[in-house]
């Protein structure tokens, strides 16, 4: 059920980011220009410090390009006020970071109904529902009671993955998801990355350092240095 | 959101028992001193049952006159005060002048055997009093000739004695005993609170006193000398404060006089009834201070070391004002917690009834205290709500 491979869901032209501290200016990306289409699967590599967590938080809505125009759906991002961008986050974008970013007071259910509840117009039943539903996925139905201290990195990770699924976004932009897992913990999640992508269609972008995961996916970006070299 | 925010405190409830801690005891300090206070000005507010303007106490030692030539000096200085123009009405009164801090108790009953009595403020008046104090007859009359002849001996009562005595029906005429002695009520006035204007009302009653009276020398035998309450015509000062003074020592030779208005003795009063007040609200400012203080800095804190939590928020697509009010409304969940605590502890004053203060009071003092407190922690969490709207969403990327 994958959509044709033209629908752009993120399109970025011409994008800088400058990060000016007291008085070094680093360039973290210089002139990057990227389509995401409906549907892809696309990873993201490149040697520590490159830019990708960067340009993660530019495709994520985090931050603001020093140049350059990102558009969500063909529309462009700068006009929105912050309470729209929140708003555009919480629609259109899943996040999965590298160390989970669960939060500990909270059980697992609670963490995966996080995006729902800055979403107007689902209550705490349907949130709960959807949330149950999101664990179901990544198999992680018997655990809802449990607090994340109380679970394994890939565990904690398939929580984090829930918790970016729940809201049915567009795409999901994953940042190392699996780097601080061993190898069979991080084939387990690359294959429910797989998984999620092939059989629900949901677009994904994903760091990573892995050449092997990498090569399961469509298409890999290469970034050095802040500039695209693949 | 609200459920999120009670299921994130209750997990935390560790770090959050401290807060609440703190809460509850700003609470009942405020209760405690806001009781105080709202009683104090409660009685503050009700009226005096007297007019003291332009009434002057005076006091008379007779030294080493001897006894028995007393009163006779006393009558001719009386009528002797009475001719002088810039004095209207003056009347003879027990020891226990308004604001003097002096009081003379005892009970009252309805009965001859002791039982459903009653504490009373008991005054000893002359005829002329009513006119000196201005104070309204409410049933009945005030003192006059008429009692000269009477049986026995009369008396008044205030409007609280009355009520507590002969609820839903009239004093006047009725019997009543004090130490054996059996009284007749002549009258009834409004409450009297000689005491001060934040003394707790008291019921009162009133006794003759006359020189014709067989008891007047029983009367004012626990005091060293006479007290008059002189009302004077109104723009009186020095000059006749002065003329009072020759005039008596003229008559009453060795005499001593001493003449205060009332306004002052009722300033000095209100002085020293206030300050140990006024100490314990500025203590209770340091206090409330102090915990508004320890409340800004441990919201501060939590807000620094929950950065990467909220901009995990932020990336989930909490607006910046989802998160200041999320803040806001963790404190404010926390501050009810503490609330709901200090709430029960307050409610045990009324409802144990322990210190005779009307439930008003301690109801006016919760809410005044639960507004206080709300007011506080919202001020205290405003500036670290707004430190936490301003953590960027990018942070949940950076800071893990
Ligand atoms: N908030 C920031 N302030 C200043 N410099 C930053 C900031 N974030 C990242 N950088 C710098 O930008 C560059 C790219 O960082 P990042 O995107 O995190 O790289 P990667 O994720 O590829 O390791 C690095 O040199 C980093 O030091
Ligand atoms: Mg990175």
């Amino acid at each position: 059920m994958k959509a044709t491979p033209l629908t752009p869901v993120l399109r970025l032209s011409e994008i800088e980011k400058v990060y000016q501290t007291r008085d070094i200016e680093t360039v973290a990306l210089n002139r990057v220009n990227l389509t995401i289409y409906k549907g892809e699967f696309v990873s993201i590599m490149g040697p520590s410090g490159c830019g990708k967590s960067t340009l993660l938080s530019l495709m994520g809505l985090l931050d603001e390009p020093t140049s350059g125009t990102i558009e969500v759906n063909s529309r462009p991002v700068e006009s929105y006020s912050d309470k729209e961008l929140a708003g555009l986050r919480n629609l259109k974008i899943g996040f999965v970071f590298q160390s989970y970013h669960l939060i500990n007071d909270l059980t697992v259910l609670d963490n995966v109904e996080l995006p729902l509840l800055y979403r107007p117009g689902i209550g705490g039943k349907e949130r709960r529902q959807r949330a149950l539903e999101a664990l179901d996925k990544v198999g992680l139905s018997a655990r809802t009671g449990h607090f994340p201290s109380q679970l394994s990195g890939g565990q904690r990770q398939r929580v984090a993955i829930a918790r970016a699924l729940i809201g049915r976004p567009e795409i999901i932009l994953a940042d190392e998801p699996t780097g601080n897992l061993d190898s069979v913990m991080g084939e387990e999640i690359m294959a429910l990355l797989l998984g999620l992508n092939q059989q629900e269609g949901t677009t994904i972008v994903m760091v990573t350092h892995d050449e092997q995961q990498a090569r399961q996916t469509e298409r890999l970006i290469r970034l050095f240095d802040g500039s695209q070299v693949g | 959101m609200i459920r999120h925010l009670f299921t994130l405190i209750w997990n935390r409830r560790r770090a959050n028992f401290l807060l609440v801690t703190e809460i509850l005891l700003a609470f009942v300090v405020l209760f405690a001193v806001g009781s105080l206070l709202v009683y104090n000005q409660q009685n503050y507010r009700s009226p005096l049952g007297f007019e003291y303007g332009q009434v002057w106490r005076v006091t008379i030692d007779p030294g080493s006159q001897p006894e028995a030539e007393r009163t006779a000096t006393l009558q001719q200085v009386v009528q002797r005060l009475q001719s002088i123009p810039g004095v209207q009405y003056l009347a003879y009164i027990t020891s226990n002048t308004p604001f003097s801090g002096n009081s003379s108790n005892t009970d009252i009953s309805r009965t001859k055997k002791e039982g459903a009595s009653i504490g009373v403020n008991v005054y000893g008046m002359g005829d002329d009093m009513a006119k000196v104090l201005g104070l309204s007859i409410a049933q009945g009359r005030w003192f006059d000739k008429r009692d000269d002849a009477g049986t026995r001996p009369p008396i008044l009562l205030s409007q609280d004695a009355q009520e507590a005595l002969f609820p839903q029906q009239s004093a006047v005429g009725q019997l009543v005993y004090n130490n054996g002695g059996e009284y007749q009520v002549v009258g009834v006035v409004p409450n009297f609170r000689a005491d001060g204007d934040l003394a707790s009302p008291k019921p009162a009653i009133f006794r003759r006193m006359s020189l014709q009276d067989s008891s007047f020398a029983k009367l004012s035998s626990f005091v060293s000398g006479f007290r008059l309450l002189v009302r004077v015509q109104p723009g009186a000062g020095a000059a006749l404060e002065r003329q009072m003074n020759t005039e008596i020592t003229a008559i009453g030779k060795g005499w001593k006089v001493g003449i205060t208005p009332l306004s002052k003795q009722r300033a000095a009063q209100l002085k020293k009834v206030l300050t140990p007040i006024v100490a314990m609200v500025l203590s209770c400012v340091f206090l409330v201070v102090n915990v508004a203080l320890g409340l800004f800095g441990v919201l501060w804190q939590t807000i620094n070391q929950r950065r990467s939590e909220i901009g995990l928020r932020r990336a989930m697509g909490a607006s910046a004002g989802a998160i200041s009010g999320q803040v806001v409304g963790e404190i404010l969940v926390v501050t009810t917690f503490g609330l709901v605590l200090g709430l029960g502890v307050a409610a045990q004053f009324p409802l144990l009834g322990v210190l005779g203060v009307s439930v008003g009071v301690y109801l006016t003092a919760m809410v005044l205290a639960t507004g206080l407190i709300y007011a506080l922690t919202a001020i205290c969490a405003l500036y670290p709500s707004r430190l936490a709207a301003g953590i960027h969403p990018a942070v949940a990327l950076r800071e893990e």
